[in-house]
């Protein structure tokens, strides 16, 4: 694997987790209007995804969209603005994190209803197919999701049709306490791991460890390959940890919570092997956070829609 | 023991809690309805035990659908969705298994369940997490459609939903959830179809339920010097109380109809339908909708304003059918 490769996964890592920080602050201070679930932990899963698709493949999301938007290329200043819900954001503050989306990076979109995002994603594979230009699509979806019909069913034509697509779950269940729409009482899941249900359906699936963005990048580009050779669907499985973030930029995780931190894992590996230096990572660092404070003082800084705009967009003008 | 106030989802819980000490069928499932930070079925769980009050997956489908079976086959389920939006994803199992079950069999079966579902906008949280709804559960025939818009009602009607042995859709504003108001300790059903008076007035008509029914008294008040306005919560849009709504047209003269709910085809055309049918005649000005216009909900929440009716609106409202 090139240097630079690991370099750039380190990199989108890094981004993610500042960008993600600097919306913690701004929630804080009341100026992003938005409660949404975020990503902190799960970088690696993004960042080893996207790394193989170009900005013509799509990815469809989730109501804990960040990561997956900004791994796939998204600009940090609509996005913040979209946040904020300013004019000037991808969707002009009407979709916020639950539906931003954005067509020229390919980020098709966040998704405020679970599971929601996975059949439109098999519609983007689809239209690739028939096209025949080679592009992929990957939907990205929690273990509580997975269980939706409209996900199985997805899974289901998917195979049929042998889509150019990728099924990345992202599991929480196993290693976080119980949250929102999980188990409480009763299980969700009957099995384990979710990808043992690729068998049934007629796809490869596999499981791995969501903090080993090396791991990730590896298996995704398998998936990713298959899909444009145009041998169909893949379902892979990371299981993930969410960690605490924080509202003074630190990208260090805690003490206890190093063991499942993407980012930490790699620096470990990146310094023994000699690929990052103090002064690459201090630069990376420093890099991402000048774009991140340039992406709140843009968003910051710019006007809110006019009320009269509320009424635009319900269909298309002069269609 | 009426001057006793809690809050509405107090309210709800207590209803659950009464209703399954009286009856061993009424069962209780949905996302997270075990959990200890939902008010309105916290501790249900620990005094009634894991087999009738269940977690489910996130699977509106297939657990809306179960409390359709459950509910055939002799028990009374009471199936939360956690917002009524999230219902979308299980629209055969409601307006068509739940909704129509009954009539379709010849009446061989009944469906006596209740889908309790939040509702409402105010929270800037986008156009899949802030709808209302009701009017497409109204429109489909078979279902009873309840709007509760305080703790008292809230737990009336829940104990009335519960014993109907039809399908109750019954829906509670999550911006109501923390109000609070008077409840009677003991069980007490409020019947459906039975509309509350909430203001006495002589000049205007406002027909209005769930949260919005604060606004217009807000409104009915700012407007005290200009008209006497009287306030009607219907309580239940299925079965409406269709007298109680033409008897006030015909003291006042003047509708405002005020709704949540999107416009087109929604709850405030229906009063206005029926207000056109049958009391035309008493009517001195034209009728008046304050709903929220045919836009979904956007995430900026000064659009999100923009949109839903509101005190001004109202007050708006009752200005233009009095001139
Ligand atoms: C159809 C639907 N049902 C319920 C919800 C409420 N909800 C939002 S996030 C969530 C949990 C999702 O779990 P999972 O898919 O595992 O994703 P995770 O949060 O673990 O990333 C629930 C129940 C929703 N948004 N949409």
């Amino acid at each position: 694997m090139y240097k630079e490769t690991k370099l750039n996964l380190y990199r989108s890592m890094v981004r993610i987790r500042t960008f993600e920080n600097g919306c913690r602050k701004l929630i804080s201070e009341g100026k992003l209007p938005a409660r949404f679930g975020m990503y902190t932990g799960q970088e690696a899963v993004a960042a080893g995804v996207s790394a193989h698709l170009d900005k013509e493949d799509e990815i469809g999301s989730t109501h804990r969209p960040i990561g997956h938007l900004i791994a796939k290329g998204c600009s940090l200043n609509k996005l913040m603005a979209e946040l904020c819900a300013k004019r000037t954001g991808f969707n002009k503050g009407k979709a916020g994190p639950y539906h931003t989306f954005d067509p020229e990076s390919g980020s098709l979109g966040a998704n405020g209803i679970v599971g929601g995002s996975v059949p439109m994603v098999a519609g983007y594979a689809l239209a690739h197919q028939i096209k025949k230009d080679g592009g992929v699509a990957v939907s990205y979806f929690g273990e509580g999701a997975s269980n939706q019909g409209g996900v199985q069913e997805t899974l289901n034509l998917a195979a049929c049709w042998e889509l150019p697509l990728v099924f990345v779950c992202e599991n929480s269940s196993p290693e976080v306490q119980r949250m929102l729409g999980h188990e409480i009482d009763y299980p969700q899941l009957s099995i384990e791991r979710v990808s043992d249900r690729a068998a049934a359906y007629g796809m490869p699936g596999s499981s791995h460890d969501g903090w080993d963005v090396l791991k990730i990048f590896e298996v995704a580009g398998e998936a990713v390959r298959r899909a444009r050779e145009g041998k169909g669907p893949t379902l892979l499985e990371f299981k993930v940890h969410q960690i605490e973030g924080n509202l003074e930029g630190r990208i260090e995780a805690e003490e206890d919570e190093k063991v499942w931190c993407p980012i930490h894992n790699l620096r470990q590996k990146l310094v023994a092997d000699g690929t990052l230096t103090p002064e690459i990572d201090d630069k990376i660092r420093k890099e991402e956070s000048v774009d991140v404070e340039e992406a709140i003082t843009f968003a910051l800084g710019s006007p809110e829609p006019e009320p009269i705009e509320a009424f635009d967009d319900v269909f298309v003008e002069g269609a | 023991m009426a001057d006793r106030v809690i809050t509405y989802s107090e309210a709800i819980n207590e209803a659950h809690t009464q209703e399954m000490e009286r009856d061993p069928n009424v069962i209780l499932f949905g996302e997270n309805v075990s959990s200890s930070w939902r008010g309105a079925t916290k501790g249900l769980k620990e005094r009634f035990g894991r087999e009738r009050v269940r977690d489910t997956p996130i699977t509106e489908t297939s657990f809306i659908g179960m409390g359709v079976g459950a509910a055939i086959r002799g028990l009374r389920p009471v199936v939360e969705l956690m917002l009524v939006d999230f219902g979308l994803v299980a629209m055969d199992q409601i307006l068509n298994q739940m909704a129509k079950s009954h009539y379709m069999s010849g009446g061989a079966v009944k469906v006596p369940m209740v889908l309790r579902a939040a509702y409402g906008a105010g929270t800037s949280s986008g156009a899949t997490h802030s709808e209302s709804l009701y009017s497409i559960f109204a429109h489909m025939p078979g279902m009873k459609v309840v709007l509760p818009s305080n703790p008292y009602d809230a737990k009336g009607l829940l104990i009335t939903a519960i014993r109907d042995d039809n399908p109750v859709v019954f829906m509670e504003h999550r911006l109501l959830s923390r109000t609070k108001g008077p409840v009677p300790e003991e069980p007490y059903t409020v019947p459906f179809g039975v509309a509350n008076l909430v203001r006495e007035g002589s000049d205007v008509t406002i027909v209005v339920t769930g949260k919005m029914v604060g606004l217009a008294m807000e409104a009915a008040d700012d407007l005290k010097k200009e008209a006497s306005v009287e306030v009607i919560d219907p309580r239940t849009i299925v079965p409406l109380d269709e007298e109680a709504i033409l008897n006030s047209v015909g003291k006042t003269g003047r509708l405002v109809v005020v709704d949540e709910d999107y416009e087109r085809c929604g709850f405030s055309a229906e009063v206005a339908a029926i207000v056109a049918e049958k009391g035309f005649n008493n009517l001195k000005a034209s009728v008046c909708r304050v709903a929220t216009p045919n836009v979904p909900l956007p995430f900026n929440p000064t659009l999100e304003k923009q949109l839903l009716p509101d005190r001004e609106k109202i007050a708006r409202a009752i200005r233009n059918v009095m001139a």
